[in-house]
């Protein structure tokens, strides 16, 4: 095959490929959503909600771009969205710097924008849908006092915390919340932190390092459910895990989520953090309905915990 | 010994001009393709073709685009520098640093250049480090870049304490640079300055010409008496320079200073110069075809954003265009010669 | 006339748009040693390939025997009896001897099970025909290079060829080793075997072949008996006109003081050489492989450490540090291998040209290309350069014309000194005369010139004295006039000292 030949079937072929992707996407509204990113589960879990609720109304399209936790794809995504001026743009910001400006850019351009989950630095959305991660911090402080006033007679033990991406909101909001509570029972430590980056597998190699540090480890409080999970094979490794009280949050449904870890004694308690794509995607269609509806600046999902007592019956509910 | 080897083909000077047009023909069958498949606006319009659009794209490859043009010259001297990464990572973590825990005694232009230019000076720094080990220690350059890439990553990450450091949205020094640095203008000014300086320089000076006869043959380029030690360092330095320059602009279009930013950049940039027909091997190429790689690079990106593509299939494709673009590059196709 | 063992006719070939070969024609009849001469490009190993199975003819007849044949591959070359002993030697160096000999070799019994000995045996007659003085056991890369094209011919003739081709075979062997494959050349001629000599070394064409077939520009031009031809006639024809082939003037100024004066130098390949070069002067090197021909020149460049000794430049003692330094002291120095350490292959002509001296050319880092273009048209003219576009790469040019694009670069340079390692080597008959000439002139212009070569009458011709080096040492120092080649090979061969 000659270099021209082989260049003109290459570019038929990539024409061809291409052409067959279009949808038809006459008369129908668009909804367009930027999300940080596809692979951890509880950003998985909203990609699948979204298209399934999305699917019960055929006037919809949507389309969800994957930022890779990359700052600049995710900016450079949500400007080819506004380029395509779509109806709604529901964005889930990987950090709140960077993402500010454009968000901005995208309501000066009259689109309406729901900012999903972690906040911006400025208010640039027609609605911010939101989780109370301290309020579920403080919750989770009070399940490790509890825990321990059952254990030991008196709040009185060893703590220790796997943090996620510290630049994030959840992750200071978690922490903070908890340690408000914390800090009313003087004799609970909090012995050793690390930072896992929401990860399973680093989770595991910290842990790992923190079960040589200390001898002594009553709760581990994992701020999402596989960094929690991940704490607890690395103490099942050095068969130590009987001793401990695993908690962590996220509480999805399905059979790796943390819901399902409760209900198999991985996890002695964990925290729904709402998906709120359902309450955005409500609010969306509200905003293009009805004109003149102005929705509040921000609303906050309800959390819950789960135990093992409950964790059957929400698994029903929750999973899809 | 060969005593007589053949001579290449001789081919008449219009077919050599097909050859450095190549990359440029690539170009437009890409746009071409883009025309053809953009979706369109509710009004009929055609997304792809919107002004806003287009100098979204170059935009969208400036920040690549500086660093390839430092890398054509590297590439150009059969060298490779991994580290561009990495300093882009250190020069928009000091950048950031300097903007908003230093406050020296200056007015705000004052500090923002000042900031600029300690960015830039710490980056080029770093090149120089490169430059001087492989062109002294002679050691090779992927083994030194690459550790470079691995120490500099460090160095950024211990600086931040692993953390961002984001700029506000007021009215401090910090703010009012991310403001200015991140107008399209700014950065596509940039990047055209910064080529046409490089355009100039490689086609044009001594300079130019000593990097690609060095590149084509360091050994023949000793015994003439270039000073190969001396080009060599000055390439590594003026890539550490231009990913500070990368680094400035990065801050200012993401608020904030990043140590872990740049993550696969110096590939991006390697990818672009390749793709714009300067070969590995050294001696051949030119700026003129790095701004078109980076260009078909960043109009494939922009179609398959347009389109909704997958991002992963994105991956698959875009590496496809590398191998085929370099496959269709080589001037001898055939066994039989 | 004997009978025809082999005639090719009609043979045409193109690759790609260059037409190699135009009805071709070669005959050579059997116990005959057939030399075929002619310019880089000429043809020769396009029609030896064909011959031989590698390529394909696009038309034409060949006739073995009498009988009317084809050719399509080295297999059925082989089983005619035609073999090919190319000039880099297809072998294995990693392999055994007998494993060269016996792999691809029709002649051998073909079973799973290698019998070593049984391989040995097969060997050992034919190495002892080729005169090979090593076991069939040893490692072919230890042999020294002479030897191992003795293998190679020994295995042509273990195939049973009756007619074998030899591409340039002494290009790469010493004298000795040459003479010994002539010797063996002669002995398979009186057995019958037929050889086909490829070689552009005028002096073995007519020491060992019977006739000559000359080649120019993909045809045959004619084929004489070497008995009732002359070297001048072959030349002529190669080139397709005469060559005035006179000896030159000498030039030398008589001057106190010599331009340049080594005394003693002492290196890591060399051991205390002393010589002088007088202005006007062109003093060759002469010398076996490794004598340390190449290591003056880089010793004198500042390209290797100096032990010990002293080179005195203009009568002033000098340290040469590096190329650069010895550019400004008025040195040059043409390197022996033009592609490795010469040329960019990939930068045009004109770029080649200019390179040592860019910076004279500039204002500021920025180049001022009229004058460049000048500058480059003008000194490439000076040495005969045939090419129409100076913005191709230099690589497009033979191997005569990219020697005058490195002799133009250094000419620019304006040197006073200039070390020529070899010039003339691949370079076709017609620009090694133009070569002559360049160096001729500028000894005329009061320049001293070092000629290192290993072509004798090449030395004899162009120099006034000769330098004669071996084994690093210097073995004296003889006039080119009075001196013969038998004497210069005796002192490179160290038999006899001056």
């Amino acid at each position: 095959m000659t270099r021209r030949q082989a260049l003109r079937t290459f570019a038929m072929g990539m024409a061809g490929g291409l052409y067959g992707c279009r949808a038809s996407t006459a008369g129908r509204r668009f909804i367009a959503f930027s999300q940080c990113n596809n692979s951890e589960p509880y950003r998985a879990a909203q990609n699948s909600l979204l298209r399934k609720l999305v699917i019960q109304h055929s006037d919809l399209r949507l389309v969800i771009a994957d930022a890779q936790q990359d700052n600049s794809i995710q900016i450079a995504q949500i400007e080819t969205f506004l380029r395509q001026k779509p109806d709604l743009l529901i964005v889930a910001p990987n950090e709140q710097a960077p993402l500010t400006a454009i968000m901005g850019d995208a309501m000066a351009a009259g689109i309406h924008v729901i900012c999903l989950e972690r906040d911006i630095l400025k208010p640039n959305y027609t609605s911010y849908i939101r989780c109370d991660n301290r309020g579920i911090g403080r919750m989770a402080g009070a399940a490790i006092v509890e825990h321990l006033k059952s254990k030991n007679g008196t709040p009185r033990g060893n703590v220790v915390q796997l943090h996620g991406l510290l630049g994030v909101e959840a992750e200071a909001n978690r922490n903070d919340g908890a340690m408000e509570v914390l800090r009313g029972a003087p004799d609970i430590k909090v012995v050793h932190e690390a930072v896992a980056n929401w990860i399973q597998a680093e989770a595991k190699d910290r842990m790992t390092e923190i079960l040589r540090a200390e001898s002594q480890i009553d709760v581990v409080y994992g701020h999402n459910d596989p960094m929690a999970v991940g704490a607890y094979l690395a103490a099942r490794e050095l068969g130590r895990e009987k001793d401990m009280f695993f908690i962590g949050v996220d509480g999805l449904g399905g059979s790796a989520g943390g819901i399902k870890k409760v209900i198999d004694g991985i996890l002695n308690a964990t925290f729904i953090y709402p998906l709120c794509v359902d309450r955005a995607l409500d609010v969306g269609l509200r905003v293009l309905a009805e004109p003149g509806f102005t929705p509040e600046k921000a609303y906050t999902m309800p959390s819950m915990m789960i135990t093992p007592q409950n964790a059957a019956q929400v698994y029903n509910q929750v999973t899809l | 010994m060969p005593a007589i080897a053949p001579a290449s083909p001789v081919r008449s000077p219009v077919k050599r001009l097909a050859g450095k047009l190549q990359s440029v023909i690539g170009l437009a069958g890409i746009v071409i393709l883009a025309i053809l498949l953009s979706p369109t606006t509710p009004d009929g319009a055609n997304v792809f073709l919107q002004l806003g659009n287009l100098t979204d794209i170059l935009r969208q490859i400036s920040v690549i685009g500086i660093i390839a043009l430092a890398m054509t010259f590297v590439i150009l001297t059969a060298g490779i520098d991994l580290s561009v990464g990495s300093t882009l990572a250190l020069s928009t973590s000091v950048m950031a640093l300097c903007l908003t825990a230093w406050h020296p005694a200056v007015g705000m232009v004052g500090h923002i250049l000042l900031s600029a230019f300690a960015a830039a000076l710490v980056c080029g720094a770093i090149g120089l480090v490169n430059g001087a080990v492989i062109s002294v220690a002679g050691i090779q350059p992927f083994i030194v870049t690459l550790a470079t890439m691995i120490g500099v990553r460090g160095l950024a990450k211990w600086m931040t304490g692993n953390a961002n450091i984001d700029i506000g949205f007021g009215t401090d020094d910090a703010a009012v640079f991310a403001a200015f640095a991140r107008e399209k203008a700014t950065v596509i000014a940039t990047f055209a300055i910064l080529a046409c300086l490089f355009w100039l320089c490689l086609s044009k000076t001594v300079f130019g010409r000593y990097v690609r006869a060095i590149g084509d043959n360091e050994q023949a380029g000793l015994y003439t008496g270039l000073p190969v030690r001396r080009i060599k360092a000055y390439v590594y330095t003026l890539c550490g320079l231009l990913a500070g320059v990368s680094g400035i602009l990065y801050t200012g279009e993401n608020h904030q200073g990043n140590p872990n930013a740049g993550v696969g950049y110096e590939l991006d940039a390697i990818a672009a110069v390749v793709v714009g027909g300067t070969s590995l091997s050294g001696g051949k190429g030119s700026i003129s075809g790095t701004i078109v790689g980076t260009l078909i690079l960043g109009v494939l990106t922009n179609m398959l954003r347009l389109k909704n593509v997958d991002s992963n299939v994105e991956m698959m494709l875009k590496a496809a265009i590398i191998v085929i673009a370099v496959a269709l590059q080589r001037t001898r196709w055939r066994r039989d010669t | 006339m004997k009978a025809d063992l082999l005639r090719a006719e009609g043979i045409s070939k193109h690759f790609g748009g260059v037409k190699a070969l135009r009805d071709a024609s070669l005959s050579v009849a059997t116990g005959e040693v057939h030399a075929v001469v002619g310019e880089n490009g000429a043809g020769k190993s396009t029609l030896s390939k064909i011959i031989t199975g590698a390529v394909v003819a696009d038309s034409g007849n060949i006739f073995w025997d009498g009988q009317s044949v084809s050719i399509a591959s080295p297999m059925s070359a082989q089983r005619l009896g035609i073999s090919m002993i190319f000039q880099e030697l297809d072998l294995f160096p990693n392999l055994t001897v007998a494993e060269n000999m016996v792999i691809g070799n029709l002649n051998v019994e073909r079973s799973s099970w290698v019998d070593f000995e049984k391989v040995d045996d097969f060997c050992r007659p034919f190495l002892e025909s080729a005169k090979v003085r090593h076991s069939p056991r040893e490692l072919l890369g230890n042999l020294p290079i002479g030897q191992r094209q003795l293998v190679a011919v020994a295995r042509a003739l273990s195939m049973g060829s009756r007619l074998i081709f030899m591409d340039e075979p002494s290009s790469a062997l010493s004298e000795d080793g040459a003479a010994i494959l002539f010797e063996r050349i002669q002995e398979f001629k009186r057995r019958g075997v037929s050889i086909v000599y490829i070689s552009h070394k005028m002096q073995e064409i007519f020491r060992i072949s019977d006739r000559i077939t000359v080649m120019r520009d993909g045809q045959t031009v004619g084929t004489r008996t070497t008995g009732e031809t002359t070297a001048e006639e072959i030349i002529a024809m190669m080139v397709g006109r005469t060559l005035s082939g006179s000896n030159r003037n000498s030039s030398v100024k008589q001057e106190p003081r010599p331009l340049l004066r080594v005394s003693g130098l002492t290196t890591a390949r060399l051991r205390d050489v002393s010589f002088e070069v007088h202005r006007g002067e062109v003093l060759g090197v002469a010398g076996l492989l490794g004598a340390g021909k190449s290591e003056l020149g880089a010793a004198l460049f500042g390209l290797d450490r100096i032990h010990s000794g002293q080179v005195y430049i203009r009568g002033e003692q000098v340290q040469v540090r590096s190329p650069r330094h010895a550019m400004t002291l008025g040195l040059g120095l043409l390197p022996e291998d033009r592609r490795l350490e010469g040329l960019m292959m990939q930068m045009s002509v004109r770029e080649n040209s200019t390179l040592a001296v860019l910076a004279r050319f500039s204002t500021a880092g920025f180049i001022r290309t009229r004058e460049e273009q000048t500058r480059s048209s003008q000194i490439l003219e000076s040495v005969k350069l045939k090419s129409n576009s100076p913005g191709a790469p230099v690589s497009t040019l033979s191997g005569g014309n990219q020697q005058k694009v490195l002799l133009g670069k250094w000419l620019l340079t304006e040197p006073d000194i200039l070390f020529l390692d070899d010039p003339n080597r691949g370079v076709d008959v017609g620009a090694k005369w133009d070569i002559y000439a360049i160096v001729d002139s500028l000894a005329a212009e009061g320049k001293g010139i070092l000629l290192v070569s290993s072509e004798l009458p090449e030395l004899l011709r162009c120099c006034d004295r000769i330098l004669v080096l071996h084994e690093g040492r210097s073995m004296g120092i003889v006039d080119a006039l009075t001196t013969t080649q038998e004497e210069i090979m005796s002192l490179a061969t160290a038999t006899a000292v001056n």
